[in-house]
């Protein structure tokens, strides 16, 4: 697999260039703004000249816009690359360690997503597959009003009426706090992995991984079913267009059972399956603001939002650089999936 | 098989067909009018845009779409000029009976000796400043309306040019628009849009607020009052966020198609004949691939709405006294489920507006297809031949 290993190269080259991109593109949008982020960040009005001034020296705000640039960016690789994040790029308003902050928050972030892909895998696969299977029937139609309806729904309000239901009436979710297991406080967990749901499942903790799954369910579900209903007609489609081609013709003349043409069938239609379902959770890790708001779940795009209100703009570097990255990372992987799974791709 | 038996059927023209024909036939006379024996020439194109529309009747989901946007723009358009309250009618001020009203409520304002002064009716119920949510509504629609007419009308040219440009010419220009169009793809479009429509207003009120004639055009685009020309700037900031958001996905699309398009034998025969490059572009390469964009244009009028109205819901977009729907709807969260109308209302607009965007996107790409018209255009053929 030489090729592979050179596609590998050629992409982390141009991961690279893309990345400074996404830095440079967020850092101008955060130096348009005119007010002075220097007095907000020491308190607004009333803030002691001096404390302005110390923190106009510190985030170098009267240099020129690379001087910052490069400032800024130094203040993240040294939390990636000193041991105890010396010289990293602390927040101006919570006076930590921005990467801390965010890496505090993301957890919450992640288990919105894993439980969201859970809904979208387990809803949009099976629509997907007896839609292609009953195609132009009843059943058909169903799935893609279904698929048609879940794009359109604003999560501020399906989640509005979802919490209606599901919290005021039925009580079967929770609604604050976020649930971490017991094991942290005493430090016995066997792994940590700082994800809470895991951490829960490796300590055998099964009340709180409980308490994790009616806190999560709901917002999963109701971020995932736009796109479950994406997934529904891709999988449909990806399956009728294996199914009408010429190496399935070619088994049915030879006589092969209809389990083994619909195999045959579903690996080719793996390839652009794969993709949306990777480009999908791509689009979860990077931030479900709507969802993480209407249900109150401290996540990084919570925390993304809150600080591009508060003029905070090491906090919104740091998040979209984050966000950004891991979009990169999967579309990545996703490529590299291709390759796996289908002979077929060359680079 | 069943092909043959539905082949033998004709095509019966239902009212909404011959409504059609009748439309298709005044555009074109329309045309001719301006340039004489246009639709004798174009004769096959006409037949091909009936036929488009006898696909489009036939499937139920597509009518309900045209309904639900008919009615969108209708509302957009005349809402506000049919509002029974204007958006800055704050009846709790003078009247406090007014606060939070539920839905259909009547509420009768009596003086200190007992007559009836006033009565109000309240189809929707009222927000916290007695205002009625029906007409905030209203209000709202045209709002959404603008900003996506304005998102498409300005964002997807641009998509499409970088596109043409990048996938025609290649090489540096090719790499150099590709490489900008990948960092902003690198990005969620949300956070992008969340950025950018934050930072923005500080720029755009100062020209707004000196400029008398954009406080004029803008007023009568969002139906607002000249004095809340100072709240123009965070809706024109979401227009411009959405547009910055929304090119890239177009220039990727437009320069894949136009690879494949440019290298086609009649693209050849016009560069042989000395046609000029953009005359190649535009009249001979863009109607061949279209297509797919007309489809995805008419998804992404929904998704603009959808966007404009989360990030209302953020806080930012339209400000105090302004209303858009997703404005509403954050005004409102506080009190639900208690006051649920200020939530369902304006939040069952927008599901509706965007699924009937969708529903149509989603019926077109039926009837763009070839195949389609063709299988209906030999029912029609056959129905002729019967006729005589």
């Amino acid at each position: 697999m030489a090729g592979l290993k050179e596609y590998l190269i050629r992409r982390l080259i141009t991961f690279i260039p893309t990345i400074i991109g996404v830095t440079i593109i967020v850092f101008l949008i955060a130096n348009v703004i005119p007010a002075d982020p220097a007095r907000a960040w020491a308190g607004g009005e009333r803030a002691r000249p001096e404390v302005i001034e110390r923190i106009r020296k510190m985030y170098h705000l009267d240099d020129p816009w690379y001087i910052q640039y490069i400032f800024v960016m130094k203040g993240i690789l040294n939390y990636f690359i000193n041991p105890n994040h010396e010289g990293a790029l602390i927040d101006p308003l919570t006076s930590r360690y921005v990467f801390d902050d965010i890496f505090l928050r993301f957890p919450t972030t992640l288990q919105l997503a894993i439980f969201a892909e859970v809904f979208i895998l387990s809803i949009g696969i099976p629509l997907g597959l007896i839609s292609a299977l009953k195609k132009d029937t009843l059943l058909d139609t169903f799935v893609r009003i279904f698929a048609l309806i879940g794009v359109s729904l604003p999560i501020f309000w399906i989640g509005y009426i979802f919490i209606w239901i599901f919290f005021t009436n039925l009580g079967w979710t929770t609604l604050a706090g976020v649930p971490v297991p017991k094991c942290y406080e005493t430090g016995t967990c066997p792994i940590t992995t700082h994800i809470p749901l895991f951490d829960a499942i490796f300590a055998g903790e099964f009340d709180t991984l409980m308490q994790i799954i009616k806190r999560f369910w709901l917002p999963g579900f109701t971020l995932g079913l736009g796109y479950a209903g994406v997934l529904a007609r891709i999988v449909r489609n990806s399956f009728l267009d294996a199914l009408n081609s010429d190496f399935i013709e070619f088994a049915k003349a030879k006589g092969l059972p209809k389990r083994w043409i619909w195999k045959h069938a579903l690996k080719n239609a793996m390839v652009p399956i794969i993709t949306v379902i990777g480009l999908q959770f791509g689009g979860l890790l990077g931030g479900a603001y709507i969802t993480e708001t209407v249900f109150g779940l401290p996540g990084v795009g919570r925390y993304a939002v809150q600080a591009i209100s508060n003029l905070d703009m090491p906090a919104v570097i740091g998040a979209t650089l984050l966000f950004s990255f891991l979009y990169v990372t999967v579309n990545l992987i996703v490529d590299i999936t291709y390759s796996i799974i289908d002979p077929r791709v060359r680079y | 098989m069943g092909s043959s038996i539905a082949s033998k059927e004709t095509y019966e023209k239902k009212i909404l067909d011959r409504f059609s024909d009748k439309l298709v036939d005044s555009i074109t006379n329309l045309i001719d009018k301006v340039k004489p024996g246009w639709s004798e020439r174009n004769k096959s194109k006409v037949d091909e845009w009936k036929l488009m529309f006898y696909a489009f009747n036939r499937s139920p989901p597509g009518i309900i779409g045209a309904i639900l946007i008919i009615s969108f723009i209708l509302i957009g358009l005349f809402g506000p000029y049919v509002a029974p309250y204007s958006y800055r009618e704050f009846l709790y001020i003078e009247y406090p009976d007014t606060y939070l009203v539920p839905p259909g409520s009547t509420v009768t304002i009596t003086n200190k000796q007992g007559d009836i002064v006033k009565v109000f009716n309240f189809p929707l119920g009222t927000d916290k400043y007695g205002r009625d949510l029906l007409s905030l509504i209203l209000y709202g629609a045209r709002v959404s309306l603008i900003v996506s007419l304005i998102v498409i009308l300005l964002g997807v040219p641009v998509g499409i040019l970088l596109g043409l440009v990048a996938g025609y010419f290649g090489g540096k220009v090719d790499e150099v628009i590709m490489r900008i169009t990948d960092i902003f793809l690198a990005f969620p479009a949300l956070i992008l849009a969340i950025a950018f429509a934050s930072v923005l207003p500080e720029r755009i009120r100062p020209i707004i607020i000196q400029s008398g004639i954009l406080k004029q055009v803008f007023s009568v685009f969002f139906a607002a009052d000249v004095r809340d020309a100072a709240n123009f700037a965070p809706i024109l900031s979401v227009i411009l966020a959405i547009i910055l958001v929304w090119w890239p996905p177009y220039t990727r699309i437009i320069r894949g198609s136009v690879l494949s398009a440019k290298e086609n034998l009649y693209v050849e025969a016009a560069k042989a004949l000395g046609v000029s490059t953009w005359k190649i572009l535009f009249k001979h390469i863009l109607p061949n691939i279209i297509s797919p964009v007309l489809v995805l244009i008419t998804l992404d009028i929904g998704s603009v709405i959808l966007m404009e109205a989360s990030l209302s819901f953020l806080g930012l977009g339209a400000q105090d006294p302004m209303v858009d729907w997703g404005k509403i709807v954050y005004d409102g969260a506080q009190y639900f489920p208690d006051r649920w109308w200020l939530v369902i209302f304006p939040g069952l607009a927008t599901f509706l507006a965007v699924l009937g965007w969708n529903l149509i996107g989603d019926t077109l790409r039926d009837v763009l297809d070839p195949r389609t018209r063709r299988s209906i255009e030999f029912k029609v053929k056959r129905g002729k031949a019967e006729e005589k």
